[in-house]
């Protein structure tokens, strides 16, 4: 075999290890461990592979493949599984390949989500990998005639102690298969001293595949004979299909046929072009059964708010008022897409999902078959972020498939992605929290108004007298699990206010926090980041720095963040400090990774993103309207994993929590300005101060928005200037230019008017220079 | 209609409106190159056209001609060029999914400019969308990769 095909089959093996063996028998069973046969020429059978347990399988080849039933988003769950069973197993790491396991309750449960892979199989995986190591040493033992004692096991090979002898795991697979395998409570775990892989950083185990384009995710999927398949779905939120006309769709070249649908009218084409053509070719008339804007839902979550009761009397100082955050998609950057072949009444299903048993179970019952005749093989996710565990796409693949026939690649445009996404939920804190003489909370009331999907979490300090109330509006937003679900809101806003809490007592939130709670491992991580990062150190002038701290997924964490604002209002996060204890650290390189890449998605989000709804209908579409921060917008990272013996914890989830609130606390610092609505482009962060000093005697600036949408007509009377055109900018408020243009001198000042329809609402900045000093003023697109 | 694609001619009978990033996924079953948006505002679809990164879900086929296309699949035969190295040994890729773009517009910046800057890799990389975050990571890379 060259050096390339043992590199691709070392780092796919997809589906069942019955599929790559050729001439195939079937496995047998004995004592419980089975092998894989081939029948050899002669007519003997031949034994490939010996697994003594469904997490792992040894080839004559020496070769260990690992069963993953966990899906693979980019959290790294491939790798850390392998290496935890690899450890155990005293395998030789180049000689470990990775299986996805299929769809199946043999698994236990497959779902991928709430922190739990490594939580849920750290155990049983060092278990396989110590039963199947025990079983070698003992074929060894037996082979040699030797006591197991005289054994060890190193690299994928069982040695002899006093002597020379050795032989591969490979070499050991006939006679390991005659033996029982021992019961799991039997096998003696190595002491955390003699882990060899776990605890140090091992790679993305898929980086060569991936870098080379052989990593194969659900929309890469390719078969001969295969069709593709989009769909076109109702536009509004709450709407039907009335009627359609698909004439112009069929004469479309490549377009093989149209189907109506419960979700839509779907297009099957001999390819994804002729699909998307067909599909712009349609003609549908929609009901649309509402029209509400997100104006109206804000209305309605204000409305429910009422009167919060009392805090208790011995409180000296209190705030109250209300936090806001917007619905959120997710925007994975591989849309939701399915391979699904429909033949003979069985279903075959490959793609990227959070739960292959949920898909399957979906896809028999859509189609009206029993599970038992549903395959849900499970591929690579172009991110998952808790988009995955709606199987929509799944079932809307198989359905294709059967309706037409044809072996169905169905995918989402990324618009599609958008408007049918199950959105992080939007809510509405309102709260009242209070002091007393001492400075420390008396109490904590917050009341959550939200479509009935958020309910509020309890700070994670030590604070008296919590009162926690619900109410709900609903409108039929879908929402659904988003990367650290309700904590998302939830640690923003409590995070928020314990900042406030601790400026009302005139304390430093670093200190408030770390007095509030008696919980060894946070006050550890307050500590650390406070050191960390300097704290209390002077900063330059314009930059502010926030402290924050989140407990959950069985790990903690803390975070500081740095910020400057300039003059202008204009932010720049300067860099992040984070401080995790995760328990034990499997693999710390992959902690870190994930932490970073954790906080620039909150940071992202903060700033920028946020769904909303215009007369019925999302309006973002794509990255351009629901934009994350780009490489020149990430901020320096310092992060540092605290090694403890403690139970390892998930590390997906755990870095986005305390970033938010990191951020805004330290907007504040900078600032004096409260963020209190998500994302902050709603704010200006120009200080009042600030606002007024910029209308100096040179300049006067007006700007309107026309009663047309994303428009703006702008007015500005300079006293020393009169070129017959004036260069403008339109930035963000991270200072990115997104709009450059000129407007005319009418003889008194220059007019002009832009429109930016393809970008989110939120607080921009109208830029300009009258030759000598430079002029910024903060609009507001709504 | 002959498409050169790695150094390798292809004869294909396609709508000529069709673009070149279905041609590759669809057609020619090169899978590497991927779909983010199709409306050019992410760059995982980036090939290198005549070397320079370009947006393949934006071009119709039938602007290509004889120019030469080269896929993440083409960038070297066995992972062996510097981006690629380097990607692996920084340890870059979360899900992975828009690295072949991210790579090819890194290649491309580093034909023009072999010893960027950071402001240079900035610029480049800037429309490049990374939805798991590791812009850091790619960062890194590069630096590391143009000290080869
Ligand atoms: S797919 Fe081409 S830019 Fe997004
Ligand atoms: S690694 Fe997942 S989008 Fe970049």
């Amino acid at each position: 075999m060259t050096e390339k095909n043992n590199i691709s089959r070392r780092r796919f093996i997809f589906g069942s290890a019955l599929s790559f063996a050729g001439l195939v028998s079937g496995f047998i069973s004995s004592n419980k461990a089975l092998a894989e046969l081939i029948i050899t020429e002669n007519g003997n059978n031949k034994i490939m592979s010996f697994a003594p347990s469904i997490w792992v399988e040894i080839t004559k080849e020496n070769e260990v493949i690992v069963t993953v039933a966990r899906s693979e988003l980019g959290q790294g769950v491939r790798t850390s599984f392998s290496m935890i069973l690899a450890d155990e197993l005293d395998a030789d790491w180049d000689l470990v390949r990775v299986r996805n396991a299929e769809g199946d309750s043999k698994y236990g449960n497959q779902s991928t989500g709430g922190s739990t892979s490594i939580r849920t199989f750290w155990q049983p995986l060092r278990t396989a990998g110590a039963q199947a190591k025990k079983m070698l040493i003992t074929a060894a033992s037996l082979i040699w005639g030797i006591s197991e004692a005289n054994c060890y096991a190193e690299k994928s090979f069982v040695y002899e102690k006093n002597g020379s002898r050795k032989l591969s795991y490979g070499e050991l697979i006939d006679k390991a298969l005659t033996l029982p395998v021992p019961p799991t409570n039997s096998v003696t775990l190595k002491k955390s001293s003699e882990f060899k892989l776990i605890g140090k950083t091992k790679w993305n185990f898929d980086e060569p595949d991936i870098v080379t384009g052989k990593a194969k995710y659900g929309s890469d999927y390719r078969v001969q004979g295969m069709k593709y398949a989009v769909i076109l779905r109702c536009p509004y939120i709450s709407g039907s299909l009335q009627s359609y006309d698909d004439t112009n769709a069929k004469k479309v070249k490549g377009v093989l046929g149209v189907y109506q649908m419960s979700e839509g009218i779907a297009v099957v084409a001999e390819n994804s072009w002729a699909a998307l053509e067909g599909r712009n070719a349609l003609k549908a008339v929609w009901r649309q059964n509402s029209n509400f804007s997100s104006e109206d839902i804000r209305k309605a979550f204000t409305d429910k708010i009422g009167t919060l009761p009392n805090l208790p009397a011995n409180t000296s100082k209190f705030i109250e008022g209300v936090y806001e955050v917007p619905f959120l998609a997710h925007t994975t950057m591989e849309p939701m897409s399915a391979f699904a072949h429909f033949k003979d009444g069985n279903c075959e299903v490959w793609t990227g999902t959070q739960n292959p048993q949920t898909a399957r179970s979906n896809v028999a019952s859509a189609l009206g078959i029993s599970q038992s005749n549903v395959t849900v093989n499970v591929m690579l996710s172009g991110g998952g972020f808790g988009r995955r565990h709606d199987n929509d796409y799944v079932v809307m693949a198989a359905k294709i498939s059967k309706l037409s026939g044809y072996p169905i690649l169905f995918f989402y445009t990324k618009e599609d992605d958008i408007k049918n996404d199950n959105f992080r939920p939007a809510s509405m804190h309102a709260f009242k929290v209070g002091i007393t003489s001492s400075g420390y909370p008396s109490g904590w009331i917050q009341k959550v108004i939200s479509q009935g999907d958020v309910s509020p979490n309890n700070p994670n300090y030590d604070v008296p007298n919590i009162t926690n109330q619900t109410a709900s509006e609903r409108f039929g937003i879908r929402t659904g699990p988003w990367r650290s679900v309700d904590y998302t809101q939830n640690i923003f806003v409590n995070e928020s206010l314990i900042d406030e809490l601790a400026h009302l007592a005139g304390k430093d939130p670093y200190q408030y926090r770390y007095d509030l709670t008696k919980d060894g491992r946070l006050k550890n991580v307050l500590k650390l980041v406070a050191e960390k990062s300097n704290w209390g150190s002077q900063l330059p002038k314009g930059w502010g720095r926030g402290i924050a701290a989140f407990v959950g997924y069985g790990a903690y964490i803390a975070h500081v963040v740095e910020v400057s604002i300039s003059d202008t209002g204009k932010l720049k996060i300067q860099k992040v400090y984070a401080v995790v204890d995760p328990g034990f650290a499997i693999n710390p390189g992959n902690i870190k990774n994930q932490i970073m890449g954790a906080a620039i998605d909150a940071f992202s989000t903060a700033l920028n993103t946020e769904i909303t709804v215009k007369n019925g209908e999302i309006q973002q579409s794509g990255f351009h309207n629901f934009r994350w921060l780009t490489m020149e917008d990430v901020p320096e990272f310092d992060i540092d994993i605290i090694h403890t013996s403690e139970t390892p914890s998930g590390m997906g989830e755990v870095g986005f929590p305390s970033v938010t609130p990191a951020l805004c606390n330290a907007i504040f610092d900078a600032t004096g300005i409260r963020i209190r609505r998500l994302p902050i482009a709603h704010t200006s962060l120009v200080s009042e101060v600030e606002k007024k000093s910029q209308i100096s005697n040179n300049v006067e600036f007006e700007a309107v928005p026309t009663p047309f949408e994303s428009s703006f007509k702008v007015s500005i009377k300079l006293k020393r200037w009169n070129q017959p055109k004036l260069d403008v900018s339109i930035v963000d408020i991270l200072g990115k230019k997104l709009i450059k243009t000129l407007i005319e001198f009418d003889g008194i000042r220059y007019i002009g008017e832009f429109s930016f329809p393809t970008i989110a609402a939120g607080t921009y900045y109208v830029l300009f220079s009258d030759g000598i000093d430079s002029y910024s003023f903060p609009i507001m697109k709504k | 209609m002959i498409l050169n694609i790695n150094n390798k001619n292809y004869d294909i009978d396609v709508d000529p409106d069709m673009p070149l990033l279905w041609v590759l996924r669809d057609v020619l079953g090169l899978t590497g190159t991927k779909y983010g948006c199709g409306i050019g505002f992410c760059k995982s679809c980036t090939v290198l056209i005549d070397g320079n990164a370009e947006q393949s879900c934006l071009i119709p086929v039938r602007f290509i001609g004889t120019k030469k296309i080269t896929t993440i699949e083409g960038l070297s035969n066995d992972g062996s060029h510097p981006l690629q190295k380097a990607w692996v040994e920084v340890g870059v890729s979360q899900c992975g999914y828009c690295q072949p773009g991210q790579i090819m517009t890194a290649a491309a910046l580093l034909k023009k400019k072999p010893k960027p800057t950071i402001e240079d890799i900035n610029e480049e990389m800037s429309g490049n969308v990374c939805r798991c975050g590791t812009y850091n990571k790619i960062r890194d890379a590069i630096i590391l990769a143009s000290k080869e």
